[in-house]
């Protein structure tokens, strides 16, 4: 298994969902930024599971050198790479924030996807599963830079899914709602529309076994989202959302 | 959207309710930030204790120190961040063959809330609290600084932090022993008892026992005052269960666990309905004794079978009410507090009683001291204050003390026995209550 974006928390949920549900890996591959805290993780489910990984530094802010993943290859990728920043309010205007938001999420993770794809398509087997974000399906006031970043994610996840179909590679999007984990912790979300890391891992693991294409953790967010999206433009320019 | 970690808190009793700073965090770096940057700050686990311990103006959540760092197979020793679950240890051991040598009645309490606390088990007379089987734990201090305790390093903290109730700082990770178990299943043999005279010789009987409890119906009176069932158990061999079991002894079937959806209302808790449940609770067996195997779950953990049990005492939430009394005046001090009891008309629906054995003399912040513990659920209402205040009078005749984990109200000279904790950095709200009415 391929785990982009090793510290989430959905990832590490995912990643223990499968293990718990009997699958067993060679090697879990841990793609992270930062080495220290995956290192717990890999500890962790040794502990937990017997399972052997290998911790491989990617920062998608500097250079990547492909030819150190060139041995990587399996069955399963899971991406959970996202970066949020700061939202409109505090940094519309500040560029360092606008670029960092649209690399991480968007310009420098596709590539990655790409090289990885290409495995994948070489192999004709193999399922892609990569968080992108509710907040991709429409643009609103409130963080848009990241929404844009995000529903670019989106296009382009569509669109691999369609291209791949023939070539027996799934493409699972998966767009989380309001998440309860490090990054939203202390925001007053609504606790009926926010899942837990657990919860989201049961539902992505749901979703992968019933090969669906677009996947929301919690269904009343498809709901909500859909009301989102049908809203008139000349009413939804007005709303604060 | 700005984080505001400002947010009500309760613990297991819902009682009581406050409106606190609670943050939670994986990096050692930003926990010593927030300990350096406030003072009053307590950590807190699972809340599985019942009163204001783990509360305070800053509370340090450590749900998110829940990583497993290493498990020696072969000599039976995990260690792992304070935050982990007993549920999630048991899920990694058992199927190993191991088990924990000391487990409180719940399994959802965190590794860091057992040190704490020094929980105790069925088994103190025979195997201790929790701590003697903790081999060392890291501790941030008061300085922010990360120490390794153990018996030969730092002892001093070592054994302060120990039921030391988190006042002493933040435990980040633990390293523990665990026991060689062959199956997952108890041999259990459940003793029924009219009276307070049976139940303690049953308890002078069953010494040689691993483990034993006892449920009293704490409403009876006159000559049925301490009817109870006494249940004694040991860890079943692979060659003793019955063929069923023999197939696969070490892994149990995952059962569902139904959930309290909502606070019952008020007026379905009272004097009859507790006895009622304790009615059909010790009819439920018709021999006065019977012997079986069951799992480890149902032995250990009867209670943990529905999930937010606690709601069912309603809104205003209930206090458990855990004293010990000296050995040899053991059953005098029962009696006088289940008289008290049966007349004030407050039933509690769980009363559990267990003989504590020998204290470990260099922990001297754990609770249990060799003699009688009866730990008694109340439904919060407006008589409590009273009765808390007259079991508190007998508990001091008889020289007794309170379990701080469970305590939310119990007078201060019964509750200040911590010392080498006192640091203005982490001060629970309980630490505060009992110092303020020391003085
Ligand atoms: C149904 C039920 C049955 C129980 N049965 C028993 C029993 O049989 N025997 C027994 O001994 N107890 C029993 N208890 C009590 C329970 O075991 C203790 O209260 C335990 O400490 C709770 O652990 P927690 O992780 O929920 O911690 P919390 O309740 O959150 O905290 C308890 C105390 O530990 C401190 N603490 C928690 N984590 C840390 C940390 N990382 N570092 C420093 N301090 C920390 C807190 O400050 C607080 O003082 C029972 C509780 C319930 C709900």
């Amino acid at each position: 298994m391929i785990v982009l974006g090793s510290n989430s928390e959905i990832a590490q949920a995912f990643v223990e969902k499968v293990l718990e549900a009997g699958e067993k890996y060679q090697t879990v591959f841990l793609f992270t930024s930062n080495r220290e805290t995956t290192q717990k993780f890999a500890q962790h489910i040794d502990v937990k599971f017997f399972q052997q990984t290998e911790i491989i530094e990617l920062d998608l802010m500097k250079e990547i050198d492909y030819n150190k993943f060139d041995d990587i290859t399996s069955d399963l990728l899971f991406c959970a790479t996202g970066y949020l920043g700061e939202g409109t309010d505090e940094a519309l205007y500040n560029n360092k924030n606008t670029e960092k938001v649209i690399d991480i999420n968007f310009a420098k993770l596709v590539p990655v996807l790409n090289f990885f794809a290409a495995k994948m398509e070489r192999q004709r087997s193999g399922t892609m599963i990569v968080l992108s974000s509710v907040a991709g399906d429409r643009g609103r006031q409130s963080n848009f830079i990241y929404g844009s970043a995000k529903a670019g994610l989106t296009a382009y996840l569509s669109g691999l899914r369609n291209y791949m179909f023939s070539r027996k590679v799934h493409v699972l999007t998966v767009k989380p709602g309001f998440m309860d984990t490090k990054m939203t912790e202390g925001l007053p979300l609504n606790p009926a529309l926010t899942a837990t890391p657990r919860q989201a891992a049961e539902e992505i693991y749901t979703a992968y076994k019933r090969k669906k294409n677009t996947a929301y953790v919690l269904p009343l967010w498809s709901i909500i989202m859909l009301i989102i999206k049908n809203i008139p433009e000349f009413i939804f320019k007005k709303l604060k959302l | 959207m700005k984080p505001n970690f400002i947010q009500k808190v309760t613990n297991w009793g819902n009682f009581p309710v406050v409106e606190k700073e609670i943050k939670s965090e994986d990096s050692i770096e930003r926990i010593k930030d927030f300990v350096r940057n406030n003072n009053e700050v307590i950590a807190r686990g699972n809340g599985r204790c019942y009163g204001d311990a783990s509360l305070s103006e800053h509370i340090f959540s450590t749900r998110r120190l829940n990583k497993f760092i290493s498990f020696d197979r072969l000599n039976g020793v995990i260690e792992c961040e304070s935050g982990v679950l007993l549920s999630h240890v048991l899920e990694v051991i058992v199927p190993q063959g191991y088990f924990l040598y000391v487990t409180p009645g719940t399994k959802f309490i965190t590794v860091g809330g057992a040190i704490a606390s020094d929980v105790h088990g069925k088994n103190h007379h025979a195997e201790g609290c929790f701590s003697e089987y903790v081999e060392e734990f890291s501790l941030l201090n008061e300085n922010s600084e990360v120490i390794t305790c153990s018996r030969t390093e730092n002892e001093d903290k070592f054994w302060a932090t120990i039921g030391g109730m988190g006042l002493t700082g933040i435990i980040l990770s633990a390293k523990f022993k665990l026991k060689n178990i062959e199956t997952a299943y108890i041999r259990q043999e459940s003793v029924k008892a009219q009276n307070l005279d049976e139940i303690f010789k049953l308890f002078d009987e069953s010494e040689s026992w691993t483990y034993n409890v006892a449920w009293i119906d704490c409403l009876q009176r006159g000559k049925n005052i301490g009817r109870s069932i006494m249940m004694r158990g040991e860890h079943a061999f692979k060659h003793e269960l019955p063929k069923k079991m023999q197939e696969n002894p070490l892994r149990l079937k995952k059962k569902m666990i139904p959930k309290i959806p909502f606070y019952f209302p008020d007026f379905l808790l009272n004097k009859f309905t507790v006895k009622l449940f304790n009615f059909l609770y010790f009819n439920k067996q018709q021999q006065k004794m019977v012997k079986n195997y069951v799992d480890y779950e149902t032995f250990f953990y009867p209670l943990d079978v529905v999930n937010d049990w606690n709601k069912i005492y309603g809104k205003s939430g209930f206090i458990q009410y855990q004293m010990v009394i000296p050995k040899e005046k053991g059953k005098e001090g029962m009696e006088k507090i289940l008289q008290t009891i049966a007349k004030s008309g407050n039933g509690s629906f769980l009363a559990v009683l267990k003989l504590f054995g020998k204290n470990n003399p260099h922990a001297y912040n754990s609770f249990p001291t060799e003699g009688y513990t009866l730990a008694l659920d109340f439904k919060v209402n407006s008589r409590l204050k009273k009765l808390v205040t007259d079991l508190d009078e007998i508990v001091e005749e008889y020289g007794g003390r309170i379990y701080l984990t469970k305590d939310s109200m119990s007078k201060s000279t019964l509750t200040n026995y911590l010392q080498n904790v006192q640091n203005p950095k982490f001060v629970s709200m309980q630490h505060k209550r009992i110092m303020n009415s020391n003085n």
